[in-house]
């Protein structure tokens, strides 16, 4: 009896009651979910000039080198630049409290006391568990209410080893594993709707379950760098200055013997 | 003028740009997946056969990609030829959705 010429009937109303709402109801929890992550998230606090110029400064050295190989300014300007974040840099002028004044610098203050990066911490930690708490929720609806039978036919085939996950609840040897229970739709929707939540919501949308699954380490690590908001700017300056000066060395300008380059493609040469 | 070295030719590209490429071509990749999807379900197409019209589909969508690039991918996204091919992860989980779904409601309720 287990041929697979033979199949099963299904009463259309598992389709109307089972297949559907487990869909719109995954659907729905996810776009509520990157709403609530939305929310929930602190606006950035208001930091001072000082603070905000202390963080910036950086940048602006690494936007200049970032193309010093082939810069597209001239070189009066490049090194006018240059020169002049270096000796900012050297002298400490862009640090918050001024430049260093003697021998003893405070420590830094430790992550787990100070309130700015516990702020950071806590972000990170409650977007996790908006992530992680709608999935156990549909988890657990699914099993408790849409248990025991059949639900569709999967179009490919299968090996045994998954009629254990995939048939749950329903205790039967030689049914084909192509027919399964609602857990596996469960499992189809939750893999495949994320490129419709990239489509509706945009590209970084807080509602993609399968990705916190397989980055687990990866936004646990993500969350590390924020106490590190504590960096000694004064080492990082001093580390930029040196880097400063080997770009220096890299520059040439894109122009450079552009005269050169036109009459040659024109035909004529000096 | 012609800049032949990588770092200077990707100095170019202008980012926002860059984005929105990306974001379009992939909305693309995914309706075309779901609608591959909702085609094998609906002819009911079982297990290889799926898979290859899969395949088609894909075919068939970098093919409009190139026209629409005018034949040079590489002015229009990062990473040239492969990158108009390839249909991505996430799309190969929306087809299977849609196959199965359609299929179920095609073939296998009355």
């Amino acid at each position: 009896m287990a041929s697979s010429a033979v199949s099963l009937y299904l009463d259309p109303q598992i389709r109307d009651w089972v297949l559907f709402p487990i869909t719109l109801v995954m659907i729905l929890v996810g776009i509520l979910r990157h709403y609530v992550v939305l929310l929930l998230q602190n606006p950035p606090k208001k930091q001072s000039k000082e603070t905000i110029r202390e963080q910036r400064a950086l940048v602006r050295s690494q936007i200049l080198r970032a193309t010093s190989a082939f810069s597209p300014i001239a070189p009066t300007y490049y090194k006018s630049i240059s020169q002049s974040l270096s000796q900012a840099y050297g002298d400490g002028s862009f640090l918050k409290d001024g430049p260093p004044k003697g021998e003893d610098k405070p420590a830094p203050p430790n992550p787990l006391t100070d309130p700015n990066a516990m702020d950071g911490m806590m972000a990170g930690m409650k977007t996790q568990m908006v992530m992680m708490v709608p999935q156990m929720v549909i988890m657990g609806w699914i099993n408790f209410f849409f248990q025991g039978f059949v639900l569709i036919k999967l179009p490919f085939p299968l090996t045994l080893g998954f009629k254990s996950m995939l048939q749950r609840g329903i205790e039967t040897h030689d049914m084909d594993v192509r027919w399964v229970s609602s857990l596996s739709w469960y499992f189809l929707n939750f893999f495949g709707l994320n490129g419709l939540y990239r489509v509706i919501l945009g590209n970084d949308n807080a509602a993609d379950g399968s990705r916190d699954m397989s980055t687990p380490f990866a936004a646990a690590a993500a969350a590390q760098p924020q106490p590190g908001q504590v960096q000694d700017y004064n080492k990082l300056y001093k580390a930029e200055q040196d880097n400063l000066e080997f770009s220096e060395g890299l520059y040439s300008w894109v122009a450079a013997d552009v005269e050169t380059r036109i009459l040659k493609k024109y035909g004529r040469t000096i | 003028m012609s800049t032949a070295h990588p770092e200077s030719a990707a100095q170019l590209l202008y980012p926002p740009n860059v984005q929105f490429n990306a974001s379009r071509i992939y909305t693309i990749k995914f309706v075309s997946a779901c609608f591959a999807g909702a085609v094998a379900g609906t002819l009911g197409l079982e297990s290889w056969l799926g898979f290859g019209l899969f395949l088609l589909s894909t075919l068939l969508t970098s093919a409009c990609l190139y026209v629409k690039c005018k034949a040079k991918p590489a002015k229009y996204m990062a990473g040239g030829f492969w990158e108009l091919v390839n249909p991505g992860q996430e799309n190969m989980f929306s087809f299977l959705l849609l196959w199965t779904l359609f299929y179920g409601i095609v073939h296998v309720y009355d």
